[in-house]
Parts: structure tokens; C-alpha cells; sequence
């Protein structure tokens, strides 16, 4: 079966870039725009891999890391992206249970390599 | 007597109520200027921000094509395609300096301050530019350092710094040139550190060591130039330089060569 990742992004020129790279690679795709959307999808779809923007609409990215955990429903792993590199905001994103930060922009190859270490 | 002092007095009072109301005018306009100043810099980090994720957009869409995920391309599709990706990097590295120009310029940046080792990091910086020098045949080293004391300072800032120097001297340092990375103590206890980074390249005239320093400043500014960017580089670094309490400056010989130099307090007080 293949494995299930959700892109959590607000931009919808990066979730239809992201969907295609996904999709072609070989990986089920859902997409959530906001915190409470990608609340409500996470638990529906119980995603392997969650792709997580920090800022939202809604809030704090991190805030979907907070209430999945609460519902039970955390991801194997969830990847942060960012485009802020400093050393705080990467701390924040690893306490919050982030298994990794990614700094945008990250090369396709480099994206989906950080993914499948994950899923190992 | 009295009269001509009760005289001279109104005029004094007279005079100083005319300074205070130009002093108070003056700090009017400061103000105005401030708030008109917050303004611009809020909006260049708002556009910079939303020039980024289209573009970021963009450049994995022409990834997807390049790489073949959506079929095999011919020689030429994938290099038209190669060049949509390499151009649209470079644009987002030129606003990223943008938005960490504005970032440094700002008055709510903070450093985070830790202790490491600075040669170490030099070494990584090193790294990252190794393809590119590669590239040019250019060499890059590090001459010394081994044995320095841990700094106390915002490692991603310096690293920042370190980054923009090296990456200039490979830019601006002919095929086949060198590259140096040292270190070296002075003060009465050897309490400033010193970082040169060097470069075997074409040089900077005297008369441009100030205004490289510049913000939007080039050495050439025509559209024909050579090399393009946004000029906000050793502006940056100057002032996350600054922000540690350092000083940045550059020696150089025209055709010879630069030798720039920042300064770090090894001391700095603990938080």
C-alpha cells in the first residue's frame, strides 16, 4: 500500500506543485490549507507523513501537532518547513515533536529523500 | 537696571520658546520619518515573503518537468527547463538577501548567542561553497584556528557572515585563483578574535572600501555590469557584524587581491 502524505500548506500553487511531486512519486495525497482543516483531514486519513507549513491562516502550524496528539492521531512523522532558519524557530518546531525541519526552498530530490528517511 | 534686565529676560524667554518649538518641530519630523521608515521596511519583508512562494512554486513545477517525473524530456527540453530552474534560484536567493537585509535592518532582531567553535563552522561554510570554488579551480583553506577559544556569539549570524565573504571572494577571484579563511588575536589579553577571509581575485580600488559596505552599493552599478546581485551583501554582514559589537573592514590591492576582516569579541558578556 502506499504510503499517505498530507501537505499542510496555505499557498495553493505549493500544494498543486507538491500534489504532482507526490503523486507521480508514488505516494496517496491529501492537502489541508488551514490548522482546522488539517486537523479534520489528519484524523480522517491517519496520514504516514505529515508536510507541515508553521504559518497558517488560522495560527501556528504547530498548533495541528498539539491537537493530533490530544485525539491521538499523530503521523509517523511530521516534517516542518519554514523559511526562517534561525536557530530558535528550528528548536521550537523539534519541541513541538517535529522530526525534522526543512528550510524552504528545498530541492525535489532533497524533499523526497528527508520523506522516505522517514518511512524507512 | 532692573527695566533693562526685566527686557533682556523676556527676550531670552522669547528666544528659548522659539527653540523649544523648533526642537519640538524637529523631533516631528524624526518621528514622521521613523514611523515612514517602520513602514517601508514592514512592507519589503511583506513583498519579499509573498514574492517567494509563487517563485518556490514555480521552480519545483520545472524540477518536476526536468527531472522526467512526468516523462522523459529530449537534450534541449531539459536544458531550457535546467535554466528556468538555475534562473529562478538565483531570483530567490537575491530575495532571500532582501528579506534578511530587512530582517538585520529592523530594530527587533536579536542575537542568540551560543558558545562554539568558530573554526568548525568556517570548515562548514567551506564545505558548502566547495562545488562552486570546484567549478572555478579556485582553492579554499583555512589557514589556522585549531586551538581559539569557543566564541560567544549567534552562530547562524556569523555563519551568515562567514558565508557572504567566502561566496564573494569565489565570485570575484579568477579561475584557477585561492581562498583563505585565518584567524588571529590582538588586544592587550588577546580578548577580539579576528577573521580574515582572503581571496587571490581582482580587488577593491580605495576609494570603494566604504561604499562596498553600502546598502543597494556596487563597485559597478551599470546594467552591463559583470555581476549581478542585489548589493546587499557586505551590507548584511556589516551589520550583523555590528550587532556583536564587531568591526568590519577590507585591505586590498588592485589585480592582487582582498583581504577583508571582521572582528569578534571573545569575551562577551554571558546572559
Amino acid at each position: 500500500m502506499a504510503a499517505r502524505i498530507l501537505i499542510v500548506e496555505d499557498s495553493p500553487l505549493v500544494t498543486d506543485a507538491f500534489s504532482i511531486l507526490f503523486r507521480e512519486s508514488g505516494y496517496d495525497v491529501d492537502v489541508a490549507a488551514t490548522v482546522a482543516q488539517a486537523v479534520e483531514v489528519a484524523t480522517r486519513q491517519t496520514p504516514d507523513v505529515i508536510l507541515l507549513d508553521i504559518s497558517l491562516p488560522d495560527g501556528d502550524g504547530l498548533d495541528v501537532l498539539a491537537q493530533l496528539r490530544e485525539r491521538n492521531a499523530l503521523p509517523r512523522a511530521t516534517l516542518a518547513m519554514t523559511g526562517h532558519g534561525d536557530a530558535r524557530s528550528r528548536q521550537k518546531c523539534i519541541d513541538a515533536g517535529c522530526a525534522e525541519v526543512l528550510l524552504k526552498p528545498l530541492s525535489i530530490g532533497e524533499l523526497l529523500r528527508r520523506i522516505e528517511r522517514h518511512l524507512a | 537696571m532692573t527695566m533693562t534686565h526685566h527686557v533682556s529676560d523676556a527676550g531670552q524667554s522669547k528666544r528659548l520658546k522659539a527653540l523649544e518649538a523648533k526642537a519640538a518641530d524637529a523631533q516631528k519630523t524624526i518621528d514622521e520619518l521613523r514611523s515612514r521608515d517602520a513602514l517601508k521596511t514592514q512592507f519589503l519583508s511583506n513583498i519579499s515573503h509573498d514574492l517567494r512562494t509563487p517563485l518556490a512554486a514555480i521552480i519545483t513545477h520545472a524540477e518536476i518537468l526536468r527531472d522526467g517525473m512526468l516523462g522523459e524530456l529530449n537534450q534541449k527540453q531539459r536544458d531550457s527547463v535546467t535554466g528556468i530552474v538555475n534562473g529562478g534560484q538565483q531570483l530567490l536567493d537575491m530575495i532571500d538577501e532582501i528579506l534578511t537585509y530587512v530582517r538585520s535592518a529592523s530594530d527587533q532582531v536579536s542575537l542568540a548567542r551560543t558558545e562554539f567553535p568558530i573554526a568548525e563552522l568556517a570548515d562548514q561554510v567551506k564545505l558548502l561553497n566547495q562545488p562552486l570554488a570546484a567549478k572555478k579551480h579556485i582553492t579554499i583553506e583555512r589557514l589556522n584556528g585549531d586551538d581559539l577559544p569557543s566564541v560567544y556569539a549567534d552562530r547562524d549570524k556569523i555563519k551568515h557572515v562567514l558565508a557572504n565573504l567566502i561566496g564573494n571572494a569565489i565570485k570575484f577571484t579568477n579561475d584557477g585563483g585561492r581562498a583563505w579563511v585565518s584567524f588571529a588575536r590582538r588586544g592587550a589579553e588577546g580578548e577580539e578574535l579576528v577573521v580574515e577571509v582572503g581571496d587571490t581575485g581582482r580587488g577593491i580600488a580605495p576609494n570603494h572600501y566604504d561604499l562596498i559596505f553600502q546598502e543597494f552599493a556596487q563597485v559597478d552599478a551599470s546594467p552591463s555590469r559583470a555581476h549581478h546581485g542585489t548589493g546587499l551583501g557586505l551590507a548584511i554582514a556589516r551589520r550583523l557584524v555590528e550587532l556583536h559589537n564587531g568591526t568590519i573592514w577590507v585591505e586590498s590591492q588592485m589585480g592582487k587581491g582582498s583581504r577583508f576582516f571582521f572582528t569578534l569579541p571573545l569575551n562577551a558578556p554571558r546572559e
